[in-house]
């Protein structure tokens, strides 16, 4: 996912460490600085949950594929479906598991396309549902939310 | 020479007087431009003024011209919204262009994501937010200076035109593959709304936090212009009460009113009556519009090395929340065709 947790705290130091305009102090240095507070709040949430959220979606979008290589819900998908339903997570590093989210988001997007067209609103509804259970998943909570 | 300096020269020029410029300072907010405060002080006496000037990187590429001309086109109604001084698209004096307008004191913006902005203020400034809403759709764009320049789309292609855009920004700005957002693009294309009955001025960005409220339950100012355009009214509508825009409430829209009635008090003050089904339409497309703004966000953090930590906090924390609306829409619409 964009932006990944160390291009958000590199890119947070370097923030810090160019010296603001002379136009660019007061209000807007103070805002700038609680933004940057809130990336590093939101960072340790990420840091605490963000592997096991991946890995967790991860294992369901292929386990999505085996049932829909199982029941032929795009026979021109099969040939990518199994291959990737067989699949599992070897790096556990942030930048790894997105690797591996990434090749399966790309097949998901168009297994979601084949089953709109295809006139089953079951199927269309299961993938609806994984995506917002994985998207609530990685939900970020404000201060005061947590 | 500095820009205090350099704006002092360019508004001493345009006056024909002494113009010192004084107490210059960044604002927070706008992302799509820097913008300054300042007082503009001549023998006459003292002016406080805003500069918003092209930033080098921009959340989104919008037309200042466009954005001028929309202060230039509602100050004169009665909209409050600040008064337009002078628009410069050269890049001699501050070598970027910008424009300059009245600045409104007493009042702030809230945060958009702060709980219960308004307070016991909120009835109050929701029926003010949604009628001036409704007087904005109201307007015939051919009598103002915006209508003049803004492109005007036939009724029938207000969606497809805006859709359009945002999916080709989409294309462009993509870093990692959105499940989500495409689910919602392809739900856009497949059921097509009606033409708009009118075409108004759309604001663009019209929601919770971008208006300055005296925090006594007045609204001072209407902000933030610039992804203005000529389209369906039901674009800004839909926009002001996209979930994300409601301080995390789900029983009132925009943090101040019950849905019912902010839609009631926009038709009155529009004079249009609200299509349900177009509703529902636009509010799919600006909570999608919303996460290719995200997305987009991301790619412009990347590319500026990190820098813009409003940047990076949009192309993350917001286009996550975007993520969850929209599939919950997706659903609920999957479950209502059922």
């Amino acid at each position: 996912m964009n932006p990944t947790v160390p291009e958000l705290l590199i890119g947070s130091l370097v923030a810090m460490s160019e010296p603001p305009e002379a136009e660019a102090t007061g209000d807007f240095a103070a805002g700038r600085m609680g933004v940057l507070g809130l990336i590093s709040f939101l960072c340790a949430q990420e840091a605490e949950t963000g592997a096991a959220v991946r890995h967790a979606e991860n294992d369901a979008i292929r386990a999505l594929f085996a049932v829909a290589a199982r029941e032929e819900w795009a026979r021109e998908l099969a040939g990518e479906l199994r291959p990737l339903a067989e699949g599992q997570d070897r790096d556990f590093t942030l930048t790894g598991l997105d690797a591996a989210n990434a090749d399966l988001r790309r097949v998901l997007i168009r297994l979601q396309t084949v089953v709109e067209q295809s006139g089953h609103p079951d199927r269309e509804r299961r993938i609806l549902a994984l995506l917002l259970e994985h998207a609530r998943a990685r939900s970020l909570k404000l201060p005061g939310q947590l | 020479m500095s820009l205090a300096d350099r704006l002092s020269a360019y508004l001493s020029d345009l006056q024909q007087e002494v113009v010192a410029v004084e107490q210059l300072s960044r604002i927070p907010g706008g992302a799509s431009r820097e913008t300054y405060k300042f007082d503009a002080v001549t023998r006459a006496g003292r002016r406080g003024m805003i500069l918003r000037r092209d930033p080098p990187d921009s959340l989104i590429d919008t037309d200042r011209r466009l954005e001028y001309l929309a202060y230039q086109s509602f100050h004169p109604l009665g909209i409050p919204t600040p008064e337009p001084i002078a628009l410069e698209e050269g890049t001699e004096a501050l070598d970027r262009p910008f424009f300059l307008m009245s600045r409104v004191d007493g009042g702030a913006a809230a945060s958009p994501f702060a709980p219960d902005p308004y307070g016991p203020h909120a009835p109050a400034i929701g029926e003010q937010f949604f009628t001036i809403l409704g007087r904005i759709a109201a307007a015939d764009p051919s009598t103002l200076p915006l209508g003049q320049t803004a492109e005007r789309p036939a009724p029938n292609e207000c969606w497809r035109r805006e859709l359009g855009h945002w999916e080709r920004e989409l294309d462009k700005d993509e870093l990692f593959p959105q499940p989500i957002a495409r689910a919602a693009a392809r739900w856009l294309r497949l059921h097509q709304p009606p033409p708009a009955q009118k075409i108004s001025v759309v604001h663009g960005d019209y929601r919770s936090g971008n208006f300055m409220h005296d925090g006594e339950g007045r609204i001072l100012a209407i902000l933030d212009w610039e992804m203005c355009h000529l389209g369906d009214p039901l674009e800004d509508l839909a926009w002001a009460i996209d979930p994300l825009w409601c301080h995390f409430e789900t029983d009132r829209v925009s943090g101040m009113l019950p849905r019912d009635e902010a839609v009631g008090l926009w038709e009155r003050a529009s004079g249009l009556t609200v299509d349900p089904n177009a509703l529902d339409w636009w509010q799919m497309f600006n909570s999608f519009k919303g996460l290719v703004i995200w997305i987009s966000a991301a790619k412009a953090y990347r590319d500026g090395g990190g820098r813009d930590p409003v940047l990076g906090f949009s192309g993350w924390y917001t286009a996550r929340r975007h993520d969850v609306i929209i599939a919950e829409r997706l659903l609920a619409m999957l479950d209502r065709a059922a």
